[in-house]
């Protein structure tokens, strides 16, 4: 029977189509509940990923306060005003890896063979885990936004940049997520998801995420041009010290949608594998 | 393995030196069997020296910046950063030899207590040397240049052998007391915050507010002002004696803690 049932749809009773739509949503929301109670249950893990982007951020604003009068930086009230689209994106960065990280452990310990056992649709299982990563990546960067205003940035976006901000959260926490949940499902293994960590932020470290391309030179700018969180972070950063503009809104949106768009059919397909494995 | 190694050491009562060898015998063995453990103290400072200084070229450009080089700048620093993490690492390795039990087995050995802080100093200086030549020659590839002269090397990796004393001080302190994977954590987070809240990214002239009243007087501003001396201008003795201050009174402090930890261990 189970031959007869693509790896992805759910194991139920075929009898009762009319009623998968119901189940299958009703499980992928118990699983993102799930999912998102498991991140907030290990305050262990979601504590580094609100303290330390805002300890960079500190850290940065009164190393590199004298930087901003250099040739190259944009007009900005304080270099504070800069970290807070690198906080999100790190902050983030941190959250996708430790739901990515839950998945795996869930491979590890059983659970996701239970899930698969029990009648789940297989689809809820990824896409709770994604959801997961995706709520608390809008709540950090809420987060983050609070903390820097009330630290003294002005969000000349205003109540719409603030809601971009956090949708830009959401979607780069889904995006990266999806390839953090590709990982689990590919190895099994946290400790690889958590490996995958370095090359993440290798990737943010070689974009204009803490300093602006225009004072790069060499290689260095060549790859931070190529990097497509330069031009994330500087649809971000636009909107805090710029305001709003189209073009702003475009690069924090599409951008992570544009990312998603490669890494979710990834985790689907290692679903897939997975399940056909069994 | 460990335990026969005690034992195959010299004297048949182990000495402080022959067991203490042996323990670092063994160290070097793991970098071999594990190199994965291993690999990531070395290529991070790496990664460091290269990413901080191409990110964080045009610090160099602030009015009053010590050299016009940002590899100059964050070479050293990435030095220190490995060192740290190679002393670290000994924490990280004790934390496993405990939970497995053949930390039991180390203690019930017929050698001096001391041995089992000596042989972990031992490997993390070891560690120290491949991790700071490997950043040297990493970083003369992409242009760094001794401005103090040759003694300028000496000051790097005096500063890193005592950053990695420091950190290994730090890491069995803790794994002692912890005795599981919650105190690596705590090890990487104390590490890291030390080295950060310190002129470690800008010098004391170049940063404002409040990091600029801490690092004043945290001992690692003084530590790294010594890694740098062989870059950043002339190598003088007023630039260097706080350094070496620092590595011995808190390298002693640290030590001390980690025995104490070994101490609290027994009882």
């Amino acid at each position: 029977m189970t031959a007869a049932i693509s790896p992805l749809e759910p194991f139920v009773d075929p009898t009762a189509d009319h009623r998968v739509d119901r189940h299958v949503w009703a499980q992928t929301m118990a699983m993102s509940k799930r999912s998102v109670i498991a991140i907030i249950r290990q305050p262990a893990l979601v504590v580094p990923s609100l303290v330390f982007p805002l300890f960079f951020a500190a850290l940065g604003s009164s190393s590199f306060s004298r930087a901003t009068g250099l040739p190259g930086f944009p007009k900005v009230d304080s270099f504070l005003a800069l970290t807070l689209a690198a906080s999100v994106i790190q902050g983030v960065l941190f959250g996708s890896t430790n739901g990515g990280a839950a998945l795996a452990v869930d491979i590890e310990n059983g659970f996701f063979d239970r899930l698969l056992a029990s009648p789940t649709s297989r689809i809820s299982i990824l896409v709770g885990s994604l959801a997961g990563s995706s709520l608390f990546g809008a709540a950090q960067a809420l987060f983050f936004t609070i903390v820097m205003m009330i630290f003294g940035v002005h969000l000349y976006g205003g109540i719409v940049g603030l809601l971009v901000i956090v949708v830009a959260g959401a979607l780069i926490g889904l995006s990266i997520g999806a390839f953090l949940a590709a990982m689990a499902l590919r190895t099994g293994s946290a400790e690889a998801v958590q490996g995958v960590f370095p090359l993440l932020f290798i990737t943010l470290f070689f974009s204009s995420a803490f300093f602006p391309r225009e004072t790069m030179r060499g290689v260095y700018r060549t790859i931070a041009d190529i990097n497509p969180v330069s031009h994330l972070y500087e649809g971000m950063r636009d909107l805090v010290i710029d305001g709003l503009s189209a073009g702003a809104v475009a690069k924090s949106l599409l951008i992570p949608i544009a990312i998603g768009f490669v890494s979710i059919p990834i985790a689907l397909s290692q679903l897939r594998r997975r399940l056909k494995a069994l | 393995m460990t335990a026969s190694v005690l034992a195959n050491a010299p004297s048949t009562r182990t000495t402080l030196f022959g067991a203490s060898f042996g323990l670092m015998k063994r160290g070097l063995q793991r970098i071999l069997r594990l190199p994965s453990a291993f690999f990531p103290a070395l290529a991070m400072p790496i990664f460091q020296s290269i990413a901080f200084s191409g990110t964080f070229f045009a610090i160099t450009k602030i009015p009053g910046f010590p050299t016009d080089r940002s590899i100059n700048w964050f070479m050293p620093l990435g030095a220190c950063m490995g060192s740290a993490f190679s002393g670290v690492g000994l924490g990280f390795a004790l934390i496993g030899d405990i939970e497995t039990g053949f930390f039991d087995r180390l203690r019930m050995a017929p050698a001096p207590r001391n041995a089992l802080i000596l042989g972990p100093l031992l490997t993390a200086w070891f560690r120290t040397v491949l991790v700071v030549t490997a950043v040297l020659v990493v970083g003369f590839i992409l242009g760094a240049r001794l401005t103090g002269g040759v003694l300028g090397l000496l000051t790097l990796y005096v500063a890193s052998l005592g950053i990695a004393t420091m950190a290994t001080g730090w890491g069995l302190g803790l794994a002692f007391r912890f005795r599981d994977m919650r105190g690596a954590a705590v090890m990487q987070l104390g590490l890291f915050v030390s080295i950060f809240l310190s002129s470690a990214q800008t010098p004391l002239n170049v940063m404002q507010g409040w990091l600029h009243a801490v690092a004043r007087f945290n001992p690692i501003t003084n530590v790294l002002r010594l890694a740098r001396q062989g870059f950043v201008g002339e190598l003088t003795w007023s630039g260097s004696w706080g350094g070496l201050v620092a590595i011995a009174v808190m390298g002693a402090l640290l030590l001390v803690f980690a025995r104490r930890g070994l101490d609290a261990l027994d009882k």
